[in-house]
This record gives C-alpha cells, sequence and structure tokens, in this order.
C-alpha cells in the first residue's frame, strides 16, 4: 500500500468521521449522562455492527463485482453529489443564511427530550437504547458510504478508510469521555467545507477517469481540482456577503 | 414493513441531496460530460473531465447565487 493511496483514503475518511463521530457522541452523551451509560453503549455497539456488516457487504460486492471503470463512474457520481451536498451546506452556513450546527444546543435540547420521558430503575432502559442507536447508525451512515466510496479503489484503500475512520472515532470518543461534554470546539463547519470540496473533487476526478479522460499528471490534477473549488467557494461567500444586507443573519433553512 | 423502506429511502435521498435543483443539475453535467467522453472528438474526450469541473463550478455558483437571492427575499 503507496503512501498517496493511503492518504487519499485516510485524509477524508478521517476528516469526514470526526465530524459525525461528533455529531453522534453528543446524543450519545445526553442519553448517558441522563439516563445511565448501559442502554446507550448497547446501542451503540449495535449501530456500529450494523454499520460494520454494511460496509463488510456492500464495500466488498462493489470492489469485486463491478468493473472498474463503472465502479469508478459509480463512485464518481455519489462522491460529487455527496460532497456538493456538504460544500454547498457550509457555505451558506459561512454566508450566515444557514444556521451554524451548535453542538451545545442540540445537547441541551436532548436532555431536556430524555428527561421529560421520565425512567424506571428496574427496567430496561429501551429509550436510551434506541436513541443511541439511531443517532449512532444515522451518522455512521455517512461515514460508511464515504468509506466505502474511498476504500471502492481496491483491498489497501479500503483498509487505509476504515482506519482513518477508526482513529477518528477514537480520538472523538476519548475527547468526550475526558471532557464529559459536547466537543463544541471542534471547528465543525470548516471540517464539514474542506470534506465537501474533497469528495466534489475527488467525485470529479474518478468519474473523469470512469469516462476515459485524460488527467494531465493523473493524481497530480486533484489539487487543481481541490483549488477550484476552494476558490469558487471564496467567490461564492463574497458573493452572498454582497446579496445579504451588512451583517444580515437569515436562518431560513429551505433555500 | 413499508414505513422500513420508505425511511431507508429517505435517509439515501437525504444522503445525497440536500436541494433538488443542485442535483439534478450535477446529473445532468455527469451526464453531459459522458456524452462528450463517448461521441465527442478526440480533443474533446480527453478533456472531458475538465468540461465537468467548468459545469459543476458554474452550476455551483448559479445555485448559491439562487439561494442568496431567495434568503434576501425571506429576509424582506
Amino acid at each position: 500500500m503507496d503512501l498517496a493511496t493511503v492518504a487519499i483514503a485516510a485524509t477524508p475518511s478521517f476528516l469526514a468521521s470526526a465530524v459525525e463521530f461528533v455529531e453522534a457522541t453528543t446524543i450519545v452523551l445526553a442519553v448517558g449522562i441522563t439516563r445511565g451509560w448501559r442502554a446507550p453503549l448497547v446501542g451503540t455497539a449495535l449501530a456500529t455492527l450494523t454499520l460494520a456488516l454494511i460496509v463488510a457487504t456492500l464495500g466488498v460486492a462493489l470492489v469485486t463485482v463491478v468493473p472498474e471503470h463503472l465502479l469508478l463512474g459509480i463512485v464518481g457520481t455519489l462522491l460529487l453529489l455527496f460532497g456538493l451536498r456538504w460544500l454547498r451546506k457550509a457555505v451558506l452556513r459561512f454566508a450566515g443564511i444557514v444556521a451554524v450546527h451548535d453542538e451545545e444546543e442540540i445537547y441541551r435540547r436532548e436532555v431536556a427530550e430524555l428527561r421529560a420521558q421520565g425512567l424506571r430503575r428496574n427496567r430496561w432502559d429501551w429509550i436510551g437504547m434506541i436513541v443511541a442507536y439511531k443517532a449512532v447508525l444515522l451518522e455512521g451512515t455517512e461515514v460508511a458510504f464515504i468509506v466505502i466510496a474511498f476504500g471502492a479503489k481496491g483491498v489497501g484503500a479500503m483498509n487505509a478508510a476504515i482506519l482513518g475512520a477508526i482513529a477518528a472515532g477514537i480520538i472523538v470518543i476519548a475527547l468526550a469521555s475526558a471532557l464529559r461534554a459536547p466537543l463544541t470546539a471542534v471547528p465543525e463547519n470548516w471540517m464539514k467545507f474542506g470534506v465537501g470540496a474533497m469528495l466534489s473533487s475527488f467525485g470529479i476526478f474518478w468519474f473523469g477517469e470512469g469516462v476515459g479522460a485524460a488527467w494531465p499528471g493523473d493524481a497530480a490534477s486533484i489539487p487543481v481540482i481541490l483549488g477550484s473549488f476552494l476558490l469558487a467557494s471564496w467567490i461564492a461567500v463574497r458573493m452572498l456577503g454582497g446579496l445579504l444586507p451588512q451583517g444580515a443573519r437569515v436562518e431560513a433553512r429551505n433555500v | 414493513m413499508s414505513s422500513v423502506f420508505r425511511a431507508i429511502w429517505d435517509n439515501t435521498y437525504g444522503l445525497l441531496v440536500d436541494d433538488g435543483q443542485l442535483a439534478i443539475g450535477a446529473i445532468l453535467a455527469l451526464a453531459l460530460t459522458w456524452v462528450i467522453a463517448h461521441s465527442g472528438t478526440d480533443v474533446l474526450s480527453e478533456n472531458a473531465g475538465w468540461v465537468l469541473l467548468a459545469l459543476v463550478l458554474a452550476l455551483v455558483l448559479a445555485n448559491l447565487y439562487r439561494a442568496g437571492r431567495n434568503a434576501r427575499r425571506r429576509a424582506g
């Protein structure tokens, strides 16, 4: 496994997973602190198992069954759609059009909801388990998707993508366990912006390879594509700043 | 059972699509790139990737411009 393969598969996987793990950890932490740790930890373990099964079945099927050119086309398409979604939302958040993801606020809301539902000490806490399971599965699906997409290039890439995701999970869980509070200091929007630009760039590069386009210098074209996305995003943030009145903060979700 | 499939569909759709117009635009750009790569001249086929990049960047800027205008209208 060469260094470029590791970097290409592990870096976006690590960054995207870190963002998703921060979001999932906020919910699991809220459940654990308000209702006890056994049920949410079981829910988290079950969700992790479900995600491992998804990665194992879909990942192996993609790598072994689908021909390489078709695989590049499919993975490129999915990465582009997924990346543009993150990039668009991050740019709108930078411009103040969409509210920034607030872990502290999500944590408070979740704690209030869980307390309102009550807890019977002598019974198994199904609510705590299901809330944790759903949160980890929902956020983890995006991680699984990214791992499968970046791992689709082969066994080495798959291992690197899985290792990137696991490393992010360990770091986020260790930090949350040490602090016992939501990780509000993580620059989520910057990370989502970076990952969105990276995924979109790889999407374009791999789709181009899939249809037989020639990239000068092969993978050396990726930084140029990434730079183009970063430049376009900077132009977009400036353009949106000009469109909206100075300092206006319009928290409209559907724009 | 149908609610399970519905939930799976909603999650999968939500994973890839935040704005329908951007997603449709991206798919059209990919389709156009495929056509260029397979039916164009050698020069066009070899540069199909750059064509896709230009199309997608224009699409992103146009989509965000529309989003900004909509937000300004909502802000009154």
